[in-house]
């Protein structure tokens, strides 16, 4: 078990939220890393045929060497399932049904020593969410997927005011998906040593925050100083020195996750956030 | 010509009106050739006479409308409960009323494992023990070097050692939702919900999915049937994957397998038609032993669980209200598109909300494409009123009710759920009789024991685990009860015209009994002497 721990995202969202969507959209940038989808849900991915190698049964293979597979059983021991797989992938994404409580399955993802908390996006659709958040029958489900995102992300339209009530119920960063934005970017792992590539610039819907940190940090020190980001930080990812090797630090939403590394010749750090609710002043001042 | 052979009871209950009692059935080719006295089958030649089955009660072989297979395999673990059980191969574990004893059972059976191999148990249920609850210090007394997990009745929750623990690498850093502590933060070894339940299964090689479709899994179900007099059962919500339908065709048809097993298909994990098709497919491997073709709705959660959608003034206790896991937009979907490529649906509904939106989606889809003998079945059905029943009625829907949980949930129902007055009318089987609804009775194996007297009994006196009578307004007669069990459940699986009566023409499908069920003492402790299925006797 010396293997990397596998990072696990759930998506969540009613139906017709654009979970499909934006799975399909990961799955087709070029981010080349080896993702596998799990799809709990009665939907269809409609993988792109370019991309497409094989489709067999409940699974679909594709050319960029992601899997995408239905679960019909339990979904648990799917993960279990994908754990196991050789190789193994090199981060795992949920598809969670129309009324699952997304924390319910990331929750998964804590327990579980081999994977790593890597957050739950919950989709909310511009034209129906209000609906749905007052329907008697499905209401309470719909804004339970809310209140557990890490992130919210608005498809079929912006609505600032929508955006803003989502924020609010979520207490985590909301933004519109836009067709121009890199999702891999936005969820998938951050790579620090890659941190000049991301660039504020390309991307107006982010702000991407990087830096080189050489001062040594305690944990505590850490930890006191990530209880104070600014809320619109969705993900932080780094490597510090420390006063005896290297502290390892992953921050999703709410999750906070320092573990002991090799001490690193310099810190590195790199964090994401929508760039509505987070500016590059507001995380350089924090961090300063 | 084939043999007749000319059976020759103590009594035989038809079940069929026009003859309703017999001494003698006469069976050709697996099928009743005849039935009355022992002249009965003289008009079609020589027979063999054979008084084997002479001092034995016979009835219709029981039709069990709602079980799962697991029931067979999940004894490959170590029993933990609390109410006696016995398992497929007729072994009676005696139900073990505080941990301690608990303690003891698990180690005598934790020695006698290699060592280092896990021990793992089902069926704890901590609700009938108000006592301390089990922690890790308790299964550290059954061994501290192999991990032991136990699972609860519930499956959603299990106690587990240090050495689990530690395997799981779950420690005193460790904080994840469902991983518990004491009141000291130390791990108590509980762990609730899958997900903190996953680590622990992954390390100890328990996996739900090897308790079905394997052959030793397959085959373990139809003892526990044979127990019970049932020659016809559901494994109701199966996962079956392509790779398992050759085993699952190769043990239905061994001479040996002694039930018709009814697999129905759980709708999940594709697009409505896509799950249509599938079952459809699946209807193309049947045989006379395996009947594949129907499909299996989840619509709510359990009400002990207060995860049932339940209708207005909802948990007594102010619980909010329970969950879809399946969103009712979904529901209406599944129900439209099974309707409209004719596959047959079981639908689990617990709540009365869940049953309401059902119902609704059974209306509208019988709108879109009339399919008037569908006979659609809802499962559960533990809060319908008299409305709904009127309405399954109206629409042809039947609803097959979960008699025994009165006996083993009623008094929780009573006191914690939904309080008296609704607790009084669960499962009222009495109003959807009156309201003209065909009507099933089940036991939800492994979730209850598999007995169809049981459950017949449960419905006729509606006694609690206390004693209690819950609801006597919804007794039924002790031979309604028996239709239930037999033509009624038939009726739900389409079987009606092959099994669930003992007449000319059908199966030669008998539950084998040492006594008369309708001049028993105790419809209960009728001893179920084994069955025969298509004319070959499985006697235990
Ligand atoms: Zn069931």
């Amino acid at each position: 078990m010396s293997q990397p721990r596998l990072p696990l995202t759930v998506i969540s969202g009613y139906l017709g939220a654009g979970k499909t969507t934006l799975i399909n959209r990961l799955l087709s940038e070029p981010h080349g890393q080896q993702l596998m989808v799990l799809v709990n849900d009665f939907g269809a991915i409609n993988i792109d045929a370019d991309l497409l190698v094989s489709a067999e049964k409940d699974t679909l293979l594709l050319s960029n060497g992601c899997v995408c597979c239905t679960i019909g059983g339990d979904l648990f021991m799917a993960v279990a399932d994908a754990l196991d797989r050789t190789p193994r992938p090199e981060h795992l994404i949920i598809e969670a049904s129309g009324v699952a409580e997304p924390s319910k399955i990331a929750n998964v993802a804590l327990a579980e020593p081999d994977l790593r908390y890597a957050g739950i996006v919950t989709l909310a659709d511009a034209l129906n969410y209000r609906a749905l958040a007052h329907d008697p029958l499905v209401g309470e489900q719909v804004k339970g997927q809310v209140r557990a995102a890490d992130i919210v992300l608005l498809s079929k339209g912006s609505d600032q005011a929508l955006l803003l009530e989502l924020a609010v119920l979520a207490n985590a960063p909301a933004m519109a998906l836009s067709d121009d934005i890199s999702v891999s970017e936005l969820l998938l792992e951050l790579n620090p040593d890659k941190a000049p590539d991301i660039a504020a610039h390309t991307h107006p819907a982010y702000t991407s925050w990087s830096a080189q940190e050489p001062r040594e940090f305690s944990r505590a020190r850490l930890l006191e100083k990530l209880e104070s980001r600014p809320s619109g930080l969705y993900r932080l990812k780094g490597r510090l020195l420390g006063p005896d090797g290297g502290l390892e630090l992953h921050v999703v939403g709410a999750q906070i996750s320092v573990s002991a590394c090799e001490q690193p010749s310099i810190g590195k750090l790199v964090g994401i956030g929508p760039k509505q609710s987070l500016s590059q002043d507001a995380i350089a001042q924090w961090w300063a | 010509m084939s043999q007749i052979t000319v059976y020759r009871a103590k009594e035989i209950i038809t079940m069929d009106p026009n003859q309703p009692r017999a001494t003698h059935v006469a069976v050709m080719d697996g099928k009743i050739l005849a039935v009355g006295g022992a002249d009965c089958a003289d008009q079609w030649g020589t027979a063999v006479h054979d008084d084997s089955l002479s001092d034995a009660v016979l009835m219709p072989g029981f039709v069990e409308g709602h079980s799962h297979m697991m029931a067979g395999a999940i004894w490959d673990y170590a029993y933990a409960g609390y109410h006696d059980r016995i398992d497929p191969d007729g072994k009676l574990w005696k139900g073990m009323t505080d941990i301690e004893a608990v303690v003891e059972r698990l180690s005598d059976q934790a020695n006698a494992l290699p060592a280092g191999q896990p021990l793992v148990a089902w069926g704890f249920d901590p609700i009938f023990l108000p006592t301390e609850r089990l922690n890790r210090n308790h299964l550290d007394q059954i061994s501290k070097d192999r991990p032991v997990a136990v699972m609860y009745s519930n499956f959603h929750l299990m106690c587990v050692n240090t050495r689990a623990l530690e395997l799981a690498s779950y420690s005193a850093e460790t904080n994840v939702e469902g991983v518990l502590r004491g009141p000291d933060g130390a791990l108590t070894g509980e762990l609730q919900e899958m997900a903190a339940m996953m680590p622990v299964m992954r390390r100890l090689g328990i996996d739900f999915r090897g308790l079905s479709q394997t052959a030793p899994a397959i085959r373990s179900f139809g003892k526990v049937c044979t127990r019970a007099g049932v020659t016809t059962a559901t494994d109701l919500f199966a996962t079956i994957e392509e790779s398992d339908i050759d085993t699952l065709t190769r043990v239905t048809r061994e001479a040996s397998f002694p039930i018709r097993l009814v697999p129905t298909l759980g709708a999940i994990g594709a697009q409505p038609e896509e799950i249509a098709a599938r079952a459809l497919h699946l209807k193309t491997f049947n045989h006379d032993k395996l009947r594949l073709g129907a499909v299996k709705l989840m619509t709510d959660g359990s009400i002990q669980g207060w995860t049932a959608r339940v209708k207005w003034p909802g948990y007594v206790g102010g619980q909010p209200n329970g969950i879809w896991n399946t969103p009712p937009e979904t529901i209406f979907d599944l129900c439209e598109v099974m309707q409209k490529n004719a596959v047959q649906m079981h639908i689990h509904t617990n709540g009365d909300e869940a049953s309401e939106v059902s119902i609704a989606a059974l209306e509208a889809a019988s709108r879109k494409h009339p399919w008037p003998n569908s006979r659609h079945v809802l499962q559960h059905c533990q809060m319908m009123g008299r409305d709904q029943f009127r309405a399954c009625a109206a629409l042809g829907i039947c609803t097959n009710l979960f008699a025994n949980h009165i006996w083993y949930f009623g008094d929780q129902h009573a006191a914690l759920t939904l309080g008296e007055d609704r607790a009084e009318r669960m499962d009222a089987v009495r109003s959807a009789l009156d309201e003209g609804v065909r009507v099933a009775i089940h036991s939800d194996a492994p979730v209850t024991p598999m007995g169809p007297l049981f459950t017949a009994w449960c419905a006729v006196t509606r006694e609690t685990m206390t004693g209690r009578i819950l609801g006597e307004a919804q007794r039924i007669s002790v031979s309604e009860a028996l239709y239930a069990i037999t033509l009624g459940a038939a009726y739900t699986l389409k079987m009606d015209h092959e099994i669930g009566s003992i007449e000319t023409g059908k199966k030669a499908d008998f539950a084998v009994l040492a006594e008369d069920p309708t001049k028993a003492k105790c419809l209960k402790d009728v001893a179920v002497l084994g069955t025969v299925i298509n004319g070959v006797q499985h006697l235990l």
